[in-house]
């Protein structure tokens, strides 16, 4: 039994013009048995922030948390909103602090500059190592099919409403081939303006 | 293949194989939610539809109910090369009996004949069967054959890792003296809610109805189920 398929679960961020959006399931569950199909793994951590968290569930909300506080105390001293690739540092550190026993969780970051809007998405591992990309990252249980629809479905540069549909059809493609994820998505598209949050209609086994 | 197998035997003691995905290394299974009840004329009979390799769904519409002779299917459960390779043989046997006897077989027979195997070879299968037909002598009979060999005859079986989500529900919802629509109504039912719960059970449910008729089988979709838990 693997600590990171215990609960199951599945993220993505995809990368757009002038916008990012960033997905996950709903399940939580112990190994096969659903116990619940509204289990939060998306945080918003800014205004045009949000990251999502894959693998254990308890890690997922105590490392959101810690986040969090950490998060706050950044923005009291600097009296500003954090920067992405600024935020992907401090998971980074977080993560590392736990090197030799870490947090089961392996993280994905969605967001736009503060000031320039300019669109980032990365992912860490487990123990904080970052990378950033240009299109899409994942993370789950069925990264293997995610990263087979991502491949396939995405194309650079396209608009919130495209990114929209593209995201969710990859999410949920990717979800019905693994037992442990699923019971439901939730996307959220982050642009310049406006952050839209939808729940998509979803099989429920 | 070989480096799956290699890999296989250093990393099962540590009991996780990150080096390899679980549709190299792991057991095709038939997760499962089976189900079967008798009625005034006949069984209804049910399975889900989902078959996993470790986590990885392999087969999302998987036929699990396996007809063994005219009047007589069967659901399968666990292992699907264990499984497969049963009926098979009891298809075989049943067959050739049928011929010597010159007369349809009980399904009394049929379910004797997997609880045969399904004893003898107990250490090395992992079978979890349910047999259901219909036959002159009877009528409508279900018999169940667990996993370890086990036989006995039951109004309503449920079987698979589905069934532990739905004994409740079965044991408070079933009548005697239904009719066959009522049957499949109860079997739907039963079904959807055990494949809501449990990761290894999905996909469509597949029904089919046993009488001296005949079978008449029929699939419900996904969004066709019917909607019993108010989450």
């Amino acid at each position: 039994m693997s600590i990171m398929s215990y609960n199951g679960g599945a993220v993505m961020a995809m990368r757009g013009k002038d916008c990012v959006a960033i997905a996950s399931d709903r399940r939580f569950g112990v190994q096969a048995q659903m116990v619940t199909i509204d289990f939060q793994k998306i945080f918003s951590m800014g205004e045009r922030l949000c990251i999502g968290l894959a693998g254990l569930a308890t890690d997922v909300q105590t490392v959101s948390q810690r986040l969090k506080f950490r998060l706050n105390l950044y923005e009291l001293k600097e009296g500003r909103q954090i920067k992405p690739k600024t935020f992907m540092s401090m998971v980074s550190n977080l993560l590392y602090e736990r090197r030799f026993g870490p947090y089961y969780i392996e993280p994905v970051i969605a967001g736009l500059d503060p000031k320039t809007f300019e669109p980032f998405i990365c992912s860490l591992d487990l123990i904080g190592c970052p990378m950033v990309t240009e299109d899409f990252v994942v993370s789950g249980t069925c990264s293997e099919q995610m990263y087979g629809m991502c491949e396939s479905l995405w194309e650079p540069d396209m608009e919130p409403e495209d990114l929209f549909e593209t995201i969710s059809q990859a999410m949920l493609n990717a979800v019905d081939r693994d037992a442990m994820s699923g019971m439901g998505v939730v996307v959220h598209v982050i642009e310049k303006d406006k952050i839209t949050i939808r729940t998509l209609k979803a099989r429920m086994d | 293949m070989a480096t799956a197998m290699a890999m296989n035997r250093i990393q099962h003691l540590t009991g996780s194989n990150n080096l390899v995905p679980d549709w190299m290394s792991k057991e095709v299974s038939t997760g499962t939610t089976i189900m079967a009840v008798e009625f005034d004329g006949g069984v209804v009979i049910g399975a889900d539809s989902r078959t996993t390799t470790g986590a990885y769904i392999a087969n999302r519409v998987t036929d699990k109910l396996t007809p063994i002779h005219d009047h007589i299917y069967c659901c399968r459960s666990g292992s699907a090369a264990d499984t497969q390779a049963i009926a098979d043989v009891v298809t075989y046997q049943l067959g050739f009996h049928s011929i010597e006897l010159d007369e349809p077989p009980l399904v009394q027979t049929a379910a004797n004949l997997f609880k045969e195997m399904c004893y003898r070879y107990r250490e090395e299968l992992m079978a979890g069967i349910i047999v259901a037909g219909w036959d002159k002598r009877r009528g409508g009979q279900v018999y169940t054959v667990p996993v370890g060999g086990m036989l006995v005859r039951q109004p309503v079986s449920v079987g698979g890792s589905g069934s532990t989500y739905i004994y409740g529900y079965v044991d408070s919802n079933y009548k005697s003296g239904m009719n066959k629509e009522e049957c499949l109504r109860f079997t739907a039912g039963a079904l959807s809610l055990a494949m809501e719960r449990d990761g290894s059970s999905g996909g469509v449910v597949r029904l089919a109805s046993i009488s001296e008729e005949g079978v008449e089988r029929r699939v419900i979709l996904g969004n066709e189920l019917p909607k019993i838990s108010r989450a």
